[in-house]
């Protein structure tokens, strides 16, 4: 009974019950024009696509991680609302009531020949059409506030033209949603009701062709560009053949590629995370998308053309520090890293490169075996100083310097105290004779030639020496060898020094005092609770008196490339009070090290390194800390100019060997 | 305009070189080989004026199957071509032998230029260069940092008449311009030009690339050495590391009288 009269209560929605022939004829001819406009341009991006080189590495399966993706990323809107929590809801409640008006849209044109199957009377029909009214009051508020946004808050990542389109978008979409409301408030058979329905009619079909002809292609190719990801982050695909070279030419631009470029929904989130446009580089990584897009729009992908040069700039794709940043938090599913190191790489490979740094890292790879071009006689003399064992093949871990740990004075004091760490573990280890390094400046600068060249020989050699785990100071030696090598041969399981000191964080001494409290991230064993973006991580959390108060910044390699993000805060939580900058976890902002530009010389603007140690030093901290070797070299200098007396800087692997017995500690604990 | 450079393998920078049993080479069966320095620069100035100018660039290597290796790089920096004169003992012919090896491959080529780097980085005598422009009858100029080739026309593939302007090196910042008349002889010094890396394309291209094959006892020149290696020894390492006293005025004081003076670098 109450139910009955609750709804009888209600609002209908008004539909139009009758269309003479003319109107069902005009409504006809309106759908045709609509629809053959929208696939007038539609069909050639499409074209475009379907005829860019295939992916020659593509899989579709397994489809786990694509249905996922699609359902949290596409249907839940879950990055879209967690990069930018405001924009991104009113976002979602405009996507949400697209899924809604689905049927409504599907049943107002039927309705329109003739053929209605939901009658606003009928149970289904009515509280269907509640339900959509309710996404569509919430759409309509979305909207309007995305509008503000876009045209009186005027963001600067939206770029400092203003988007009429988006405007006229925004108005149609509003005009949808009230003409839809409306209708409640009339009866059928009134006039009124007609001028709705024709209202509707007209705001939907002048959105249709609007829609290919404008970043709002996103709502067509979006979903679909999520789902077919390369299938990891950052991942950079094998070169097939002889005359694949990367992206030198239009003809090298792949499905995905292309089907990305369509994608760009010119947010500008990649360009407001991008550490070379933060600091006035030539570099936008949304521009960078553009231009490709740009060059299909204009040559295709059958084009013989440069892709570098008019549409996109050598010096641009040059600056980027293969942070991933952009990539991270890109909503419609870019790939920008695979993009960029492609276009890298049809530079080098080419050989239209020309950069004296540049060449003379190359040169230093091609022959020598680090980086650094120092001779290995060096490393020799570092091992025997430092008296770490050979590996023999009977250790457990062969201990991988690389460059860095190798050569570079900071890194062997890095490498020296996880030494220390290891041997008062009790962890046997070893570290190899001879070591090459493992390509990854010259993997992400596009060299593929030195690249294999130095994987081939790494991956011999660590089969020679029988090595089943490597462990390694830097973040770049373990994701080249764990992923980049990986089209080379079966690189040995490795892990980055953080994830095995955390493991033992339980066996090392802490230096936090008998208070204890705040340890949280300190964590036992190896459960670690994984990352949670609805936990709120506020910067500069008050630390005790008398505590140490260390902010850990996150490298790229570690965080982003390969998830660690607790496991390191829990070693430095033995030694104080970990803060954390404003940006962190995965929003960490580079040291402007990587992508073989810590080998590139002067940067352009603002330096990268210089920008991130202010906002290191502005939490207070009295330790930076850090867990790559190349963060730790480009804050050295940068924590010097940020004050008279800047925070010290430590690894986490020397934060850890702080509290150890300085007495021999072998002498205790090796047997 | 025909380039020909004679380019040699040697063991690589950072290996770390052993003497063999019988005294008289080093142990090569453990070591990484790569192209000698001033070679790369010979090859590196070679294709410039090749792109300045047209023409060809040859390679030519003397030395066992592993030379093949650094042929191809050469191949893959932009060298058009290549000879290998097949010969199992470089090491026992003295710099006379390996000259006439090198020169009865070129002959046949007639070139207009003959580039190669100044000296071996394996031993280093400095003579093959100067011995093979004189087994050629070519003149010959050492020591070049740059060449400029004067009255060319890019448009003729062979300029027999055209005159080079060369640029060599002396001491203590001293250079000397020459000019001379070509086919000659040159050998080139490090540091000259800027070197190209090698890429991968040029390495696909170099699979296709000529590397014609000679066997060094067919060309009927006389092997036997006229200088005989009599052993060889590694340095005595020694440490001459010298502490300057004083404050930080005085000592710089001292560093720099030693600097102009002793060490006479500024």
């Amino acid at each position: 009974m109450l139910f009955s009269l609750s709804t009888a209560a209600l609002p209908i929605l008004a539909e139009p019950q009758h269309f003479s022939l003319t109107e069902k004829l005009i409504f006809s001819g309106i759908i045709i024009a609509s629809a053959s406009a929208f696939w007038r341009r539609f069909g050639v991006v499409l074209n475009k696509i379907l005829h860019s080189k295939r992916d020659p590495n593509f899989h579709l399966f397994p489809l786990g991680k694509r249905v996922w993706d699609f359902f949290w990323e596409v249907l839940c809107q879950a990055k879209v609302i967690r990069e930018r929590p405001l924009p991104g809801l009113a976002h979602a409640v405009v996507f949400w009531a697209f899924l809604a008006f689905a049927l409504v849209t599907l049943n107002h044109c039927a309705t329109g020949l003739g053929i209605g199957f939901l009658s606003p009377g009928g149970f289904i029909g009515r509280w269907y059409f509640y339900l959509a009214a309710v996404f569509a009051m919430f759409c309509a508020v979305g909207i309007s506030g995305l509008f503000v946004r876009r045209f009186l808050i005027r963001p600067k990542w939206l770029g400092a033209k203003l988007s009429w389109e988006s405007g006229f978008i925004a108005f149609l979409i509003f005009a949808l949603m009230a003409t839809y409301l409306a209708s409640f408030a009339v009866t059928d058979t009134s006039l009124a009701a007609r001028v709705l329905w024709w209202l509707h009619t007209l705001a939907l079909f002048t959105f249709l062709p609007i829609i290919p002809h404008t970043k709002h292609l996103h709502l067509v190719l979006s979903p679909a560009t999520v789902f077919l990801s390369r299938g990891s982050y950052a991942q950079i695909p094998p070169l097939i053949g002889d005359e694949d070279f990367g992206l030198v030419a239009g003809t090298d631009l792949t499905q995905l590629v292309s089907l990305q470029a369509y994608s760009c929904v010119e947010c500008g989130r990649c360009t407001e995370h991008c550490p070379a446009a933060n600091t006035g580089k030539l570099l936008n990584p949304k521009e960078i998308i553009l231009g490709v897009r740009a060059y299909l729009n204009d040559l295709g992908p059958s084009s013989d053309q440069p892709l570098l040069g008019k549409y996109n700039q050598q010096q641009a794709v040059f600056q980027c520090t293969t942070c991933g940043a952009c990539e991270f938090q890109c909503p419609v599913g870019i790939e920008h890293v695979p993009i960029l190191v492609g276009l890298r790489r049809g530079a080098v490979n080419t050989g239209a490169w020309e950069d004296d740094y540049g060449a003379k890292l190359f040169l230093a790879l091609e022959r020598g075996s680090n980086a650094l071009g120092i001779s290995p006689a060096e490393r020799d003399k570092f091992i025997q100083k430092q008296a770490l064992p050979l590996f023999d093949g009977t250790q457990e871990y062969c201990l991988w310097l690389g460059c860095m740990g190798g050569y570079d004075p900071k890194g062997r004091e890095i490498v020296a105290d996880f030494a220390r760490v290891m041997n008062y573990l009790g962890t046997s280890y070893g570290v190899l004779r001879k070591e090459k390094c493992t390509g990854d400046p010259v993997r992400r600068l596009g060299d593929d030639l030195v690249f294999q060249q130095l994987a081939e020989a790494n991956l011999e050699a660590l089969a020679q020496n029988k090595v089943k785990k490597i462990v390694s100071i830097c973040p770049h030696c373990v994701r080249t060898i764990q992923e980049d090598w990986k089209e080379y041969g079966t690189p040995p399981e490795i892990e980055h020094h953080s994830e095995f000191l955390a493991r033992f964080a339980d066996k090392l001494p802490s230096q936090r005092g008998a208070d204890g409290e705040g340890s949280a991230l300190q964590v036992k064993g190896t459960g670690f609770s994984p990352y949670n973006p609805a936990h709120p991580k506020s910067p500069g959390a008050l630390a005790p008196e008398g505590q140490e108060k260390i902010v850990f910044h996150d490298p790229c390699y570690l965080g982003r490339y390969r998830n660690v993000y607790d496991e390191p805060r829990a070693v430095a939580a033995l030694a104080g009070t970990v803060l954390e900058a404003p940006r962190n976890h995965e929003r960490s902002f580079c040291c402007g090290a990587g992508g073989g530009l810590a080998f590139l010389g002067e940067e352009t603007g603002e330096r990268v390194s210089h920008n991130r140690a202010q906002e290191l030093v502005a939490t207070g901290a009295t330790t930076v800390g850090t867990a790559c070797p190349f963060c730790n070299s480009m804050f050295r200098d940068a924590l010097a100019t940020t004050g008279e007396a800047p925070p010290q800087l430590l690894d986490i692997a020397q934060l850890a060997a702080r509290a150890l017995p300085t007495a021999n500690p072998t002498k205790d604990h090796a047997s | 305009m025909r380039i020909i450079v004679a380019i040699k393998q040697v063991p690589d920078r950072d290996a770390q070189v052993r003497i063999d049993a019988a005294g008289k080479w080093i142990e090569e069966s453990d070591l990484q080989f790569a192209l000698n320095e001033s070679d790369a620069y010979a090859l590196e100035e070679a294709l410039q004026l090749k792109e300045k100018h047209g023409g060809e660039v040859v390679v030519l290597s003397a030395g066992p199957e592993r030379v093949g290796q650094t042929i191809r790089e050469a191949l893959a920096k932009g060298a058009d071509r290549a000879i290998h004169v097949a010969c199992g003992d470089l090491g026992a012919r003295d710099a006379l032998g390996v000259a006439r090896l090198l020169a009865a491959a070129i002959k046949p080529e007639s070139p207009d230029l003959v580039l190669t780097g100044l000296q071996s980085e394996d031993l280093g005598f400095g003579q093959t260069g100067v011995i093979l422009a004189e087994l050629l009858g070519l003149p010959h100029a050492t020591l070049i940092l740059h060449v400029d080739v004067e009255g060319s026309d890019s448009s003729q593939a062979r300029i027999p008449q055209a005159r080079i302007k060369v640029k060599r090196e002396l001491e203590e910042g001293w250079f000397q311009q020459i000019e001379m008349p070509t086919p000659a002889v040159l050998t080139i010094q490090s540091g000259g030009n800027k070197l190209r890396y090698a890429t991968l394309m040029g390495i696909k291209r170099a699979k296709t690339k000529e590397v014609r094959q000679l066997i060094a006892a067919e060309l009927g020149v006389d092997a036997a050495p006229v200088v005989i290696l009599d052993r060889l020894t590694l340095p005595q390492k020694q440490k001459s590391t010298q502490i300057l006293p004083g404050t930080p005025k005085e000592a710089a004081a001292a560093l720099v009288e030693k600097l102009k003076f002793e060490v006479r670098v500024l």
